[in-house]
């Protein structure tokens, strides 16, 4: 890893002043980079960003992102996807290009408070998230168990390169689907894995902004010293 | 509130709990969350309670003034509980007029404390048929996880128990508060409601947000201290059984005496 600087900051905080690029949560004012969220500040390979330490889920084309059925419209399903934004998603993504409202039933495919891993297809701030199921291992989701955790806390759950969910599902045998939006579904045949894949996201969750998790996490699972360690520690 | 739309998952890993019967918070069926209560915090307020069962909390004042009473009850002092569910509590509430199920709430609260006769309101009148010292019960829920009618009816309770009613005189036909004098509030009895829900086949005490979201019906029993049952309130869309309400009745006599002896405690000592 490169020099990075991580300093805890609120909104206003100048965080570096130079000729350095700004990217997520910082706005640039002539030469000076300051934050607009709180959190924790990071300047790597001429580039500043603030990781937040809360936040809401705000959609991005191409995210995989777990829905709830909250309503049906004559031509769409309505999404909650953790957000202040509804997902919205086409009949015709589901029946097809015939899909007709007086022959198709939608709560026949997908009913209220059913669960569905869907992609963004489309969102741009002034229109609903457009979501589509239109791919491998996308579609209503049969069984696990649903884990609410802080949207800004999913990176540090996937890891750097993926250890940190590595590490859990090796260590648990559990699967976990993470949506970018903070809902992850966690299936494990043996229901004592699946507890300690529960407790491992939760620790996660909670524990987001401190160094060394993925070790922590790996000593709370039980994972004995050096295993697993072909990933990256943080 | 009502509006929560439980995902299947979780619904389906209630209903299998249950039939092992267990709950997804590791409770027993018949048992209730973890239940504080703490008197006195608002410094400004007559009597005042907190109440915290779990993640479900609640924080009542009284407030104790001369009024007029109601025409037809001028032998009676005046007694209103209302409720008020903030916006912070819950994300499916929204500031504006009360919805049904807040008026509903604080209607189950005052009629549990109405109907067991909690307060003897004879005591509270100045002058027949003028003037009377009336108790308004505001419960403002903080946070809400289910089971806000017994949570707000602990609540109540506890900050009338706590309450210190001010002494007012009658002079030239008004209340003249006689400064410096106080009593305790009139108690004859200790209300405890007791909540419970219909979850297919299964009765469970105390429901949380979930087990709301997927309860057929529901039912709250206000016992008194001799044990009788003084209030009931059924909720939801379905009904229960006549063996389900009388198991319904014997959880709340039950679970209620646990409940009234630590609200015996409050009112002995002021103080858990």
């Amino acid at each position: 890893m490169m020099d990075v600087k991580r300093r805890y900051v609120i909104p206003g905080d100048i965080i570096v002043t130079g000729p350095l690029r700004a990217e997520q949560n910082v706005y640039q004012d002539g030469d000076r980079i300051i934050a607009t969220s709180v959190g924790i500040s990071e300047i790597y390979e001429n580039a500043v960003r603030v990781i937040p330490l809360t936040g809401t889920y705000i959609p991005k084309t191409n995210d995989l992102v777990i829905g709830k059925v909250v309503g049906t419209s004559p031509l769409s399903w309505e999404f909650d996807i953790n957000s202040p934004f509804i997902g919205f998603l086409p009949a015709q993504d589901v029946f097809g290009r015939d899909y007709s409202p007086t022959k198709d039933e939608l709560r026949q495919r997908l009913n209220i408070g059913d669960l569905v891993a869907a992609r963004v297809a489309n969102f741009d701030r002034s229109r609903d998230p457009l979501l589509t199921v239109q791919d491998r291992d996308l579609g209503k989701i049969e069984s696990g168990e649903l884990v609410e955790i802080s949207p800004s806390k999913v990176p540090r759950l996937i890891g750097k390169r993926g250890s940190m969910i590595q590490t859990i599902e090796m260590a648990t045998k559990a699967m976990i689907t993470i949506g970018q939006n903070g809902w992850i579904v966690i299936s494990c045949e043996d229901p004592e894995g699946l507890l300690k894949a529960i407790e491992a996201v939760k620790m996660v969750d909670a524990l987001a902004h401190t160094p060394n998790l993925t070790e922590r996490v790996k000593s709370m699972l039980g994972v004995p010293e050096g295993e697993y360690n072909d990933t990256i520690n943080d | 509130m009502g509006s929560v739309i439980l995902d299947q998952l979780k619904r389906d890993r209630i209903l299998d709990l249950l039939k092992e019967g267990k709950r997804v918070d590791g409770r027993a069926l018949e048992e209730q969350r973890q239940l504080s209560i703490e008197t006195g915090v608002i410094p400004k307020a007559n009597g005042s309670a907190r109440v915290k069962l779990a993640n479900t909390e609640v924080i009542t004042g009284v407030k104790i003034q001369p009024d007029k009473p109601f025409p037809d009850l001028g032998d009676k002092g005046i007694l209103i509980c209302t409720a008020e569910i903030l916006p912070l509590a819950d994300p499916n509430v929204e500031p504006g007029p009360p919805t049904e199920d807040v008026i509903e709430l604080a209607r189950v609260v005052d009629r549990g404390i109405r109907e067991t006769e909690m307060i003897d309101l004879h005591q509270l009148v100045l002058k027949e048929n003028k003037s009377v010292i009336g108790l308004f019960i505001d419960s403002s829920i903080i946070n809400a996880d289910g089971n806000l009618f017994d949570a707000c009816s602990y609540a109540s309770v506890a900050a009338i128990l706590s309450c210190t009613v001010p002494k007012y005189e009658i002079k030239d036909e008004a209340p003249v508060l006689v400064e410096g004098v106080t009593s305790k509030a009139p108690v004859q009895t200790l209300p405890v409601s007791v909540t419970m829900a219909r979850i297919g086949d299964y009765i469970v005490v105390d429901p949380t947000t979930e087990e709301e979201a997927c309860m057929d019906s529901r039912i709250t029993i206000t016992t008194n201290s001799e044990g009788n049952i003084c209030a009931l309130q059924k909720g939801g869309s379905n009904g229960f059984t006549v063996d389900q309400l009388v198991r319904c009745s014997e959880i709340a006599l039950s679970v209620g005496t646990k409940i009234r002896k630590r609200l015996e405690q409050l009112m002995q000592d002021g103080k858990e």
